[in-house]
């Protein structure tokens, strides 16, 4: 049974790790986070849903064009509802980002249809048996690409250019603008690339969840309780938290039952934040006078 | 601009001719509004268009035999709750006041029709149900009782399906996954009763919350239980994951289900695996039709485009709505006036009428709000994305 839990949590989790992380790139450059990262999960699912399954398009082609679209809608919100406000000092682009992804959501509503429909995947529907627990192909498929693309992000922060720069703006505007880094380009850089990782997790996820509009919302809020269990700053961190909530959540509704599986997950985050505001593997920062 | 002001003026001058001509005709009659308050988006939209077109069928041909009332049409007002029970309730104040609605008829989610229970006992307006199915929608211990219902009880649904399981499977060890909402509540209850009459104890009684992506937890606790039988209380999508996690756990029994889960894409979202799942439903348009079927089935294929009865999606929503309503327009002409308070004194004493689902005696009486019964229920599963009858006796 455990091992079916583990499974179980092992898929999800991954996927809360995924989403957290496009807020840890936003955080770590910004200061910023885009409350609408669960409904840039629901967009990715459904506009490869659009293509794939509505207009028939092969996967690949399909896949491509939504992050396409991701990013373009990264750009976007951040040109719209953070870049306006950031630069009054205001913390409006809270409220304006959770708009967005409300507006998101309707839209979604009133243009794919209203009621939820099947993404069709060859690996989700034979279930496999692996330690004596069933698993569909799919639910590993979730945390291979999810630690593949993490690694991947990790490793392009370090070796690039741009992830140079994005590093280099996210330890100090100034400096980096001294060094001749565009800071509002890269800013938008960051915002593109967390979009795009709340789009593969929505890809990833159709074929188990199921695609609707209102899918992403209870995503985007663990991704975000993920995020500040495991530090928002640190990258790291947030890919252990996300697999290990993922993990616990399973394993608290197998053992204890489902009624207590949220009042743990976020009686947690409020520990956290007492405790060490800064993250299970956070360090905290040092005060800049 | 005074040019664009003239052609303005030149534009308007058609619509203002329509306008006037048809005010002027419905001046003298005007309209008798009935509303639907309903989930017409989310993961239960489909439930809210089929009772929209069970009411629409229903409605056309009340119209095509001259109205009510000497003459006066019947309109629809639509509001979309969303399933969420504030809005429902705004919505029930907003056609009552606004549109002044003499019935409201209810959509699927039955924490929307507990929430909206008081509006309609305030403002003296009758709730009529064609969906859902909490017992405590009609029996509320109010009196007057404004509260109709044209479909399930959730009580009388309960002791169908525990009987099902007793007696037809013959199984003694059921478990019991419901939704984590007043809905699973009320059958939580209605269940744990008739299990209790029945001599047996369920080995579980799971729940899970809207939206929830993976449901082997709960189900590994009913199978730890020892559980033989699985008893789901579920809309389309969570049911959907229950049904898809049960096969990944390679676990097999038998399900048999309420039918919250014939309110969206069901087959689509599970495949073949649908074809394990036994409910409940009020009617199938499978089979040999009386001729109210044949007369529905014929009006829908021509309003809607559908080909046959494998396209009437949520067909429950379609029957119970059709039904409704035609009991509504009999009471308005019994009550011999578009007020609330009168309808429903009138659906209280109706005669007979021959509907959809059945031949109603006396549809409604003092005591018993509920049109259905179980005796008029059927137990239906999937077979190749349709919902067909299951012979069980």
């Amino acid at each position: 049974m455990i091992v079916q839990l583990v499974f179980s949590g092992l898929a999800l989790g991954s996927m809360y790790a995924l989403v957290a992380l496009g807020y840890n790139i936003t955080y770590a450059t910004s200061q910023t986070v885009n409350f609408s990262q669960g409904q840039s999960v629901m967009v990715g699912a459904v506009v490869a849903y659009a293509l794939h399954v509505g207009a028939g398009w092969p996967l690949v082609p399909s896949v491509l064009v939504t992050l396409g679209a991701l990013a373009v809608l990264g750009v976007l919100v951040e040109r719209v509802a953070v870049r306006p406000f950031l630069r009054a000092s205001s913390i409006a682009w809270l409220l304006a980002t959770i708009a967005l992804g409300i507006i998101a959501e309707n839209v979604a509503m009133l243009v794919f249809g209203k009621d939820a429909r099947a993404f069709p995947s060859d690996l989700a529907v034979r279930p496999w048996t692996v330690l004596g627990a069933g698993v569909y192909p799919h639910e590993l498929l979730v945390p291979a690409v999810g630690v593949g693309l993490m690694i991947l992000v990790e490793l392009a922060f370090r070796r690039t250019l741009a992830g140079r720069a994005l590093r280099a703006v996210a330890f100090s505007h100034d400096a980096a603008r001294l060094m001749g880094i565009d800071v509002t380009r890269t800013i938008s850089v960051a915002y593109a690339a967390s979009s795009v990782l709340a789009g593969v997790a929505g890809i990833l996820l159709a074929p188990l969840l199921n695609v609707s509009a209102t899918m992403g919302t209870t995503i985007g809020l663990k991704a975000f309780a993920v995020a500040i269990i495991g530090g928002i700053e640190s990258a790291r961190g947030i890919v252990v938290a996300g697999v290990l909530y993922g993990i616990v959540e399973a394993v608290v509704a197998g053992y204890l039952g489902t009624g207590v599986r949220e009042i743990l997950g976020f009686a947690l985050v409020v520990l956290v934040l007492l405790l060490r505001p800064w993250g299970l593997f956070g360090v905290p920062a040092p005060r800049r006078v | 601009m005074r040019r664009v002001t003239l052609l303005g003026l030149v534009l308007l001058l058609p619509g203002l001719l329509v306008l006037q001509a048809t005010t002027g005709w419905t001046q003298a009659k005007p309209p008798i509004t009935v509303a639907l308050v309903a989930a017409m988006s989310g993961g239960s939209a489909l439930s809210g268009e089929a009772i929209k077109r069970g009411l629409t069928v229903a409605i056309d041909e009340i119209n095509a035999r001259g109205g009510l009332l000497g003459g006066r049409k019947v309109e629809l007002a639509i509001r979309d709750e969303e399933g969420n029970p504030a809005k429902g309730v705004t919505a029930a104040r907003d056609v009552i006041e606004r549109e002044k609605a003499v019935a409201v008829f209810g959509g699927l989610h039955s924490p929307v029709g507990l929430a909206m229970l008081p509006v309609f006992h305030e403002l003296k307006v009758p709730y009529v149900g064609t969906w859902a199915a909490a017992t405590g929608i009609t029996r509320n211990g109010r009196n007057p009782n404004f509260m109709f219902r044209v479909s399930a009880n959730d009580d009388i649904v309960d002791h169908f399906l525990v009987k099902h399981v007793t007696e037809a499977l013959k199984k003694g060890k059921p478990g019991v996954i419901l939704e984590n909402t007043p809905w699973g509540a009320s059958n939580q209850e209605g269940l744990t009763k008739w299990f209790t009459k029945a001599g047996i104890q369920p080995v579980g009684i799971e729940k899970f919350n809207w939206n929830d992506p993976d449901m082997s937890p709960q189900l590994l606790r009913l199978r730890q239980g020892g559980a033989d039988a699985i008893v789901m209380v579920a809309n389309a999508p969570e049911g959907a994951q229950v049904v898809k996690s049960k096969a990944k756990i390679g676990w097999n029994v038998p399900i048999v289900s309420h039918w919250g889960i014939s309110g969206g894409r069901f087959a689509e979202l599970t495949g073949e695996l649908s074809e394990s799942v036994v409910f409940v439903q009020t009617y199938s348009f499978f089979g040999k039709q009386g001729p109210v079927g044949e007369r529905v089935i014929a009006a829908l294929k021509a309003k809607y485009g559908l080909k046959g009865p494998e396209d009437i999606l949520a067909p429950v929503g379609t029957a119970n709505a059709y039904d409704a309503m035609h009991l509504v327009a009999l009471a308005i002409e019994k009550a011999g006036a578009a007020d609330g308070a009168r309808v429903r004194d009138a659906l209280e004493s109706l005669g007979e009428h021959r509907g959809l689902i059945k031949t109603y005696r006396r549809p409604f009486t003092p005591e018993e709000h509920d049109a259905l019964n179980e005796n008029d229920y059927i137990l239906v599963t999937w077979r190749q994305g349709k919902i067909v009858p299951v012979a069980t006796k």
